[in-house]
């Protein structure tokens, strides 16, 4: 049987203005119906090539393009990603930044009346794709009130409504816990057209993928069916290929003095229901403690109120020395002028310690640079640089996994284990099992909390 | 309601605001007003309340110290400030304080059950040849509680370094990266946008259900304010 080609990208170069190449000399076929895993390290050009096959690099951006992309019989040059519209439709990473409309089905039949889909087509359209990603039950409720992963499905449905004969997928389960990663992923293998998923959590991609794509420095190192790419990853890049970032390390016979003690704390945002019923928990030195659950269980309500910076509904917390915490996409809570001083604000301006934590954290070139023109996978290591510069006794981190990639993740491993051999504890909320932990501390009966909370 | 009507009613309240110096006027419309908003939900309510509020409050508390009216009983007579000249208190200058605070709640209100109450994405279906235009508003709209979250956000960074903010400077230092977070924020949307076809010629509309008499009442009624305000208030 012939295969169809979708799309073919042919010697696609191109920077950002003012900034290197992010995607280079770059070639590749897209076949109708496959799904494709997109690998790489933050950086590597994944996202740049997903833009490219909206159209959206360069007619948004602008930038340097050379080379020819082509989708359906549409050269990207000439066609803008407007035109492209139907034909390719895209999900990105973070569902806050696409949602348009203040309703579900309104947000859903955006898109249809963007194209011009027949007025008494749309409701129908609008309602099966919200059933294909099991959402049905989402009509009509206002999108300020949907749970982070609630809106990401509804955004899935958004771009399932349009029929396209490629959906681009751009890390969209990193807000998602493991059931409503599993949920999303399910809902994308029903696709009845291409999909090309970029993923860093590499086990949900291989999972659903015919084919794989790896990215480096912009350049493609790996294009291979699912199989032969598994072997490839296992020789060559084995912490894609499944490998466990750390061990979890022996829980600690002897445990440090207590950092933080909760009993039997109750929370509730305004008259909600209570997102904590009861929780009683304690971090000491030298151990990590991971919260897990779902969204919604309350992990980041938990994790704030043991950094003191929400207090409880009843229920008491005591306190030992100091505690910093970083919140979930450190990135986009970046307050000051330069990276050194985003790190000195924690040290009462003391310069050289940041400019030490600068360099201890690979970031020493950034020192006089806008955080907001730092990379995500930088503004991430300034976010931790900033949190760990006052050497606190307890470190708090919010989902610091999200979204980086398993060289990273291995190095905020490492990093965690370090702490702790330093005598501080360390209590994370996440979703990511790999992550190493003294102990892991599961919150269930999740509450739904919006988006907005 | 629908949305069209509803928002020409409110613009209608907040025109005949300004047309109306009669308290007793402005005070009813600001407590409907006020009752209307109270049907919002708690936790989003209440920065919006608050704000009109407030606003009003410090109109009518502050203004009437900051200028002459020339006229009425004078009350109380302070010192000569520089910038500001003479400060002193007359039964005049109370009483266009509390007609202009009156009309800064009114208008305040109407915008905040515009943003809690009214169905955005209706009003911009409704727009028709306007529909750019509508839905800039309401993406405008939207951005506040956006910008609200943002802030909470930038303030919980800074506290979760163990460093506290001290007063309007404080907080004042967040200012700048709010604003470019928002502006982080809108790119990232009209990309979406883009993506999504939008600004593509031939868009459709989905169908709607039609205006009830309610409508037809409202739009009525919205015109009659204004004609009422103008002519006997």
């Amino acid at each position: 049987m012939a295969v169809e080609v979708l799309a073919t990208v042919d010697g696609l170069s191109f920077g950002y203005p003012g900034g290197v190449a992010a995607v280079r000399d770059v070639s590749l076929e897209l076949y109708a119906g496959e799904v494709v895993a997109l690998l790489g390290p933050s950086g590597s050009g994944k996202s740049t090539l997903l833009r490219a096959l909206a159209g959206l690099v360069p007619h948004f951006h602008g930038g340097r393009f050379s080379g020819r992309v082509e989708i359906a019989g549409l050269d990207t040059r000439s066609h803008g990603p407007a035109e492209l519209a139907g034909t390719v439709a895209s999900v990105f990473q973070d569902p806050e930044d696409q949602v348009v409309m203040t309703r579900v089905e309104n947000e859903v039949a955006f898109g249809l009346e963007n194209l011009g889909v027949a007025p008494e087509l749309i409701w129908p359209r609008v309602e099966a794709a919200l059933a294909d990603v099991g959402a049905s039950q989402l009509w009509a409720r206002r999108t300020v009130e949907l749970s982070g992963g609630e809106l990401q499905r509804v955004c899935l449905a958004s771009a399932l409504a349009l029929e396209p004969q490629l959906l681009l997928l751009d890390e969209p389960t990193s807000q998602l816990d493991a059931g409503g990663a599993e949920g999303f992923l399910a809902a994308v293998e029903q696709a009845h057209c291409a999909v090309v998923l970029c993923e860093q959590r590499v086990d949900r991609a291989l999972a659903i993928a015919d084919r794989v794509i790896m990215m480096e420095e912009g350049r493609i190192v790996l294009d291979a069916p699912v199989a032969e790419a598994r072997v490839w990853l296992s020789a060559r890049r084995p912490r894609y290929a499944g490998g466990l970032i750390a061990h979890d390390p022996d829980r600690r016979t002897q445990a440090g003095a207590p950092l933080v003690r909760l009993d039997d704390v109750h929370f509730s945002y305004g008259d909600g229901p209570d997102v904590l019923g009861g929780i009683s928990l304690v971090v000491h030195r030298g151990e990590i403690v991971a919260l897990e659950g779902q969204n919604g269980s309350g992990k980041t309500t938990l994790a704030r109120i043991a950094a003191g910076l929400l207090q409880p509904t009843s229920g008491t917390v005591t306190r030992e020395g100091r505690a910093t915490y970083l919140s979930q996409d450190p990135g986009r809570y970046l307050v000051r002028e330069t990276a050194i001083e985003e790190v000195a604000l924690g040290v009462a301006g003391d310069e050289v310690r940041a400019a030490a934590a600068l360099e201890s954290f690979g970031l020493s070139f950034a020192t006089c640079r806008h955080p907001r023109d730092l990379s995500s996978g930088e503004r991430e290591r300034l976010g931790i640089a900033a949190v760990s510069v006052p050497e606190p006794d307890l470190l708090v981190l919010d989902e610091p996994t999200r979204g980086i990639d398993p060289d990273r993740k291995a190095a905020l491993a490492a990093w965690l284990l370090e702490q702790a051999d330093a005598g501080r504890g360390v209590l994370v909320a996440t979703h990511d099992p790999l992550l190493p932990a003294h102990r892991r501390v599961g919150l269930d009966a999740p509450v739904e909390v919006p988006v907005a909370a | 309601m629908s949305p069209g009507p509803t928002t020409a009613l409110l613009a209608a309240v907040a025109t005949a605001a300004f047309l109306t110096d009669r308290i007793w006027a402005l005070a009813v419309m600001a407590v409907i007003l006020l009752v209307i908003c109270l049907r919002a939900p708690v936790q989003r309510r209440w920065l919006y309340i608050g704000g009109a509020l407030f606003s009003a409050l410090g109109v009518i508390v502050i203004s009437p110290l900051t200028w002459s009216s020339g006229g009425g009983t004078l009350l109380w007579e302070g010192p000569t400030l520089p910038v500001i000249g003479p400060v002193d208190l007359s039964t005049d200058e109370i009483q266009i304080a509390i007609v202009n605070g009156l009309r800064l709640a009114v208008v305040g209100l109407a915008f905040s059950v515009y943003t809690l109450l009214v169905d955005h994405d209706r009003l911009v279906s409704a727009a028709g040849f306007a529909r750019r235009s509508a839905l800039a508003v309401a993406l405008a709209t939207r951005l506040v509680p956006a910008l609200e979250r943002d802030a909470a956000g930038l303030a919980e960074s800074v506290r979760g370094r163990g460093v506290e903010l001290h007063g309007a400077r404080g907080y004042a230092t967040l200012l700048s990266p709010l604003v470019a977070g928002s502006l982080e924020r809108a790119t990232g949307l009209a990309e979406a946008m883009e993506a999504r076809g939008f600004g593509r010629s031939g868009a459709t509309r989905a169908p709607r259900s039609a205006w009830t008499w309610v409508d037809h009442v409202a739009l009525v009624a919205a015109v009659l304010l204004v004609g009422v305000a103008a002519l006997w208030l």
